[in-house]
């Protein structure tokens, strides 16, 4: 029923419903209206007027009632149209089924015929269908109906596909069933939805065909009318009586267009993309919803802070926190770490910096980013761009997914220099290839023209990388850039950002879950859980003394080589769904050492030795400089 | 490349055959004979047996068949017995109407399909989606006959800014100036509805392509909005959205028959339509084998283009 809730939801489609049920109501009980004979001429009465005495719609060219004929025309084109649905449906749903269930060689001789069919523009084969036949309501209808099994078979047959190498299929047949009963019992329950949804959506289709054809004289012939015969009759008299042509040819419009509004509503309701908005197109900037006082700049000289970030994702009515107010700052020549789980919302702070966070759903509900002393949340799309890739870079995972697949590395190179200088086309390329042997590419002069899928992953991240160096830029956020890589090239893309960092002063802010990237790169770390930092400072200190439960256990799950014979510890239970964060301690479902005191209130973020803040209120003792 | 166009080639003649057999098979169908339909119910049964051994319908259906398949591939068709001409002439010369109409439509609703459904993605739930979305419904539920008439009606019979009907002014020049008046009126109606169809696929690939983490990185290299649509997110789109224009281009030559009939257009629809009428079975037969030929060569067309603008597929 949740279907015909949403079904309903839909303005559109419910008005598309409702002006079906009419029509379809109208052209049942057509027969029992005080209704003029639709055949009967009367030739003193030829081209009335609408709405003239006797005639509300006038009269046609041999003085036959509109109104009537209009109905007893819809209400034929209706029948038809369905009829030729029900029947191509059945047919190709029949042919679609054979063809998927048998598969192999039955399969590629019906489908081969299917193709040839389809190679046909439709109304050729429509027009040979009758031309053979001869013109007639019924051929047209037969025409019609053959002309659409291609289409069906094909759809049906996708679907059969699926459903012939299922368990259940594999149970019936061991339990001896003859194969017309399984493709009864097993097979037609599961296919008949999407035939019933093939069907809803073409049947305007049908109807719109059929009536082409009568328009052409092929279909009904006279003096019974459809609606698109009524209309071929009525051309002759376009200019001088035009309400003659518009009465029928309005009405197949009404008709179609309450079909596809219907037929669109019901392909939405089954569509579970729209339902979670899946389907929405990203914005150029993330939403700024901010709630509460902007925060200012923190003291300290950073390049690039982040205040008290929040960033939501609201689904319907559901508020998805993703980050819970984040504070973070980084200096030039600094590589600053953030580690945590999958989900815990490391790459959401990081979009929103530069507000690439998706949006819809994604939305900036609170805090402050400064770059420079420069506002950046709520900043104008124009002072955003110029910043994204000039200033502020990043280098994403999984490189083939984030170059564009149908520009060479060369012209995706090119045109981030091109972005932000008018720099010319030789001179670019130039600097490109300088960019790839600078990331350390063998043989840059010929794989600047390569296209992404020609390249290695290891190679596609250092495209990447020479991507976010392409203009100079101050700092890099790096989201997990090493994560989809083997060791051998993980270890070489980190010294490379490593030697960066140095040479140019690049402040980097890198994403992973990896502790070995962080004590190898990063100065400092900071740990989040559930969209919050539970624990920032010093890498050596945190690696050597994690203060934060989350955090040491966290660091137990890491196997060590040689240390074959240590437990791993994996963290039991899961990370919180941060619609629904609990009271306290996020982590205190999972903590070891939880008491009553964590679930209770807000936890703050508090000093914990040199440089080094927590946020629990019975972190693990720091032992200066430990082992 | 040049491989691969002929590769393409060569896989469409299992196609080109496959539509010669269908079309043989469907007019092999045909109730009562030829002969009698040509010489008319009153002839004598000499005359038309004789006629029948003269059209060769005594022989097998596998020999007439090949005996037909021989002389099309020779360019012969057979001769129309209403127009008293060979068949190719008259397929020929009505397929130059036909592929001046369908061609300026096809052109017309691709540029204006894609851009639309372009516009409309970009702009997602806003005043020009709601209004495009609009249009496109109308469009695709609109009778392109229907549409053409009321054309006629508005803009040739009461504005008189084209005229009503022909492919050519009956007195004075046949120039460009005087096509493109008496083309513009039946190749929008034919548009209408490929250009309503294109415009809802673009923009479902749009929104299916904006979603994309390339997008993504655009975006992050600070490539400008405009970029990032029309060239990084249409170029993507365009893969599939170019098959979609390749299945439209067989919707316009279809809607064609329709509008060819509303404007007198002098095209291979009409021709057919007459000689559906007049049962000139010979004359139908060659039109739709030749047009639907030309069809699958489109096609072709619609895979080169299709391998050029991706790199991935191999050719």
């Amino acid at each position: 029923m949740s279907f015909l809730r949403l079904l309903a939801r839909n303005r559109l489609a419910l008005a598309g419903l409702i002006v079906m049920v009419c029509v379809v109501v109208l052209a049942l009980i057509t027969p029992l209206l005080p209704l003029a004979d639709p055949n009967v001429t009367s030739t003193g009465d030829r081209f009335q007027r609408p709405f003239s005495e006797g005639a509300l719609l006038g009269t046609d060219h041999l003085g036959r009632d509109l109104l009537s004929r209009l109905l007893h025309g819809a209400r034929l084109s209706l029948a038809v149209g369905f009829a030729a649905a029900v029947i191509a449906a059945t047919l190709g749903a029949a042919v679609g089924i054979i063809a998927g269930f048998y598969g192999g060689r039955t399969d590629n001789i019906i489908m081969r015929g299917v193709d040839m069919l389809m190679a046909f523009p439709y109304i050729l084969l429509a027009l040979a269908i009758v031309a053979a036949l001869g013109p007639g309501l019924l051929n047209a209808l037969i025409a019609v109906a053959a002309v659409n099994i291609p289409f069906f078979a094909r759809n049906i047959r996708g679907v059969t596909v699926g459903i012939a190498h299922k368990e259940f299929v594999d149970a019936a047949r061991l339990s001896g069933m003859g194969d017309l009963r399984i493709i009864i019992t097993e097979v037609l329950p599961n296919v008949i939805p999407v035939i019933v949804i093939a069907m809803s959506t073409t049947v305007g289709w049908m109807i719109l065909e059929t009536a082409g054809l009568s328009f052409l004289g092929l279909g009904s012939q006279p003096p019974v009318a459809d609606l698109g015969s009524m209309l071929g009759e009525a051309r002759s008299a376009l200019i001088t009586n035009p309400h003659t042509s518009i009465v029928p040819g309005a009405m197949i419009l009404i008709i179609v267009m309450a079909i596809n509004l219907l037929g669109d509503g019901v392909r939405d309701a089954l569509d579970p993309r729209l339902k979670s908005g899946a389907l929405n197109r990203p914005m150029p900037t993330t939403l700024v919803d901010r709630q509460g006082p902007v925060p200012q700049p923190q003291a300290g000289g950073a390049l690039l802070s982040i205040e008290g970030l929040k960033t939501e994702f609201h689904v319907k009515n559901r508020h998805y926190k993703a980050v819970g107010g984040v504070t973070l700052s980084v200096r030039s020549g600094e590589c600053l770490g953030i580690i945590g789980e999958s989900g815990s919302g490391k790459s959401v702070t990081a979009l929103s910096v530069m507000g690439l966070v998706a949006s819809p759903p994604g939305v900036i509900t609170g805090g402050a980013v400064h770059f420079e002393g420069q506002e950046l949340v709520g900043a104008p799309y124009a002072q955003l761009r110029r910043l994204r890739g000039d200033r502020v870079a990043y280098i994403f995972q999984d490189p083939l997914a984030t170059l564009h697949p149908l520009y060479t590395v060369g012209d995706q190179l090119i045109e981030a220099v091109q972005s932000h200088h008018a720099t010319a086309k030789a001179e670019a390329r130039a600097h490109a290839i300088d960019l790839l042997k600078s990331v350390r590419i063998p043989n840059a002069e010929k794989r600047i023209d390569s296209y992404p899928h020609e390249m290695s992953g290891g190679m596609r991240q250092r495209v990447g990388i020479a991507m976010a160096l392409a203009n100079d830029p101050d700092v890099i956020i790096a989201d997990e850039p090493t994560t989809a890589l083997d060791v051998t090239v993980q270890a070489q893309i980190l010294s490379l950002l490593d030697d960066l960092r140095r040479d140019r002063g690049l402040a980097i802010v890198f994403i992973t879950h990896d502790f070995g990237v962080v004590a190898q790169l990063c100065d400092r770390v900071a740990v989040m859980y559930a969209g919050r930092i539970v624990e920032e400072g010093p890498t050596d200190a945190i690696l050597n003394a994690p203060s934060h439960p989350y955090t040491s256990r966290l660091m137990a799950c890491v196997p060590e080589l040689g240390g074959g014979r240590r437990e791993l510890a994996a963290i039991p239970g899961m990370p919180p769904v941060v619609d629904r964060l609990p009271d306290g301690c996020a982590f205190a479902d999972r903590c070891h050492k939880v008491r009553k005191a964590c679930r209770r209130g807000e936890i703050d973020l508090v000093d914990n030795g040199p440089d080094r803040t927590v946020r629990c209120i019975d972190p693990e003792p720091v032992r200066e400089a430990a082992q | 490349m040049a491989g691969y166009i002929l590769k393409r080639l060569v896989s469409a003649i299992p196609v080109l055959l496959g539509i010669s057999i269908i079309v043989f098979l469907i007019m092999a169908m045909i109730p009562g004979d030829p002969a009698t339909a040509i010489l008319g119910s009153y002839a004598t049964p000499e005359n038309v047996e004789k006629l029948n051994r003269d059209l060769g319908l005594d022989k097998p259906l596998v020999q007439r068949y090949f005996i037909w398949l021989g002389n099309m591939l020779q360019g012969d068709f057979g001769r129309s017995f209403s127009l008293n001409r060979p068949v190719i002439d008259e397929v020929l010369e009505r397929f130059n109407g036909t592929l001046i109409l369908a061609g300026t439509s096809f052109v017309i609703c691709s540029f204006l399909g894609v851009a639309a459904g372009v516009v409309s993605a970009a702009r997602q739930y806003g005043l020009a989606d709601k209004l495009i979305t609009f249009v496109v419904l109308l469009g695709i539920s609109i009778p392109s006959f229907f549409l053409g008439m009321m054309m006629i009606l508005i803009f040739a019979v009461n504005l008189q800014w084209f005229p009503v009907s022909g492919m050519w002014p009956i007195y004075g020049d046949r120039d460009i100036a005087a096509l493109i008046s008496h083309l513009t009126l039946p190749a929008l109606a034919l548009a209408t509805v490929a250009t309503g169809v294109i415009a809802r696929l673009s923009r479902s690939a749009m929104l299916e392509v904006l979603r994309q983490d390339f997008i993504r990185t655009a975006r992050a290299k600070g490539v400008h909005e405009r970029g990032v649509i029309w060239r990084h997110a249409l170029r993507a789109a365009m893969v599939s959205i170019i098959p979609v224009l390749g299945i439209q281009a067989g919707f316009v030559l279809s809607g064609a028959v329709y509008i060819e009939i509303v404007f007198q257009w002098p095209g291979v629809g009409r021709m057919l339509v007459d000689a559906i009428l007049t049962r000139d079975i010979l004359l139908v037969q060659g039109g739709v084998v030749f047009v639907a030929a030309c069809y699958v060569m489109f096609n072709i067309a619609v895979d080169v283009a299709q391998s050029l603008l991706d790199p991935r597929i191999k050719t």
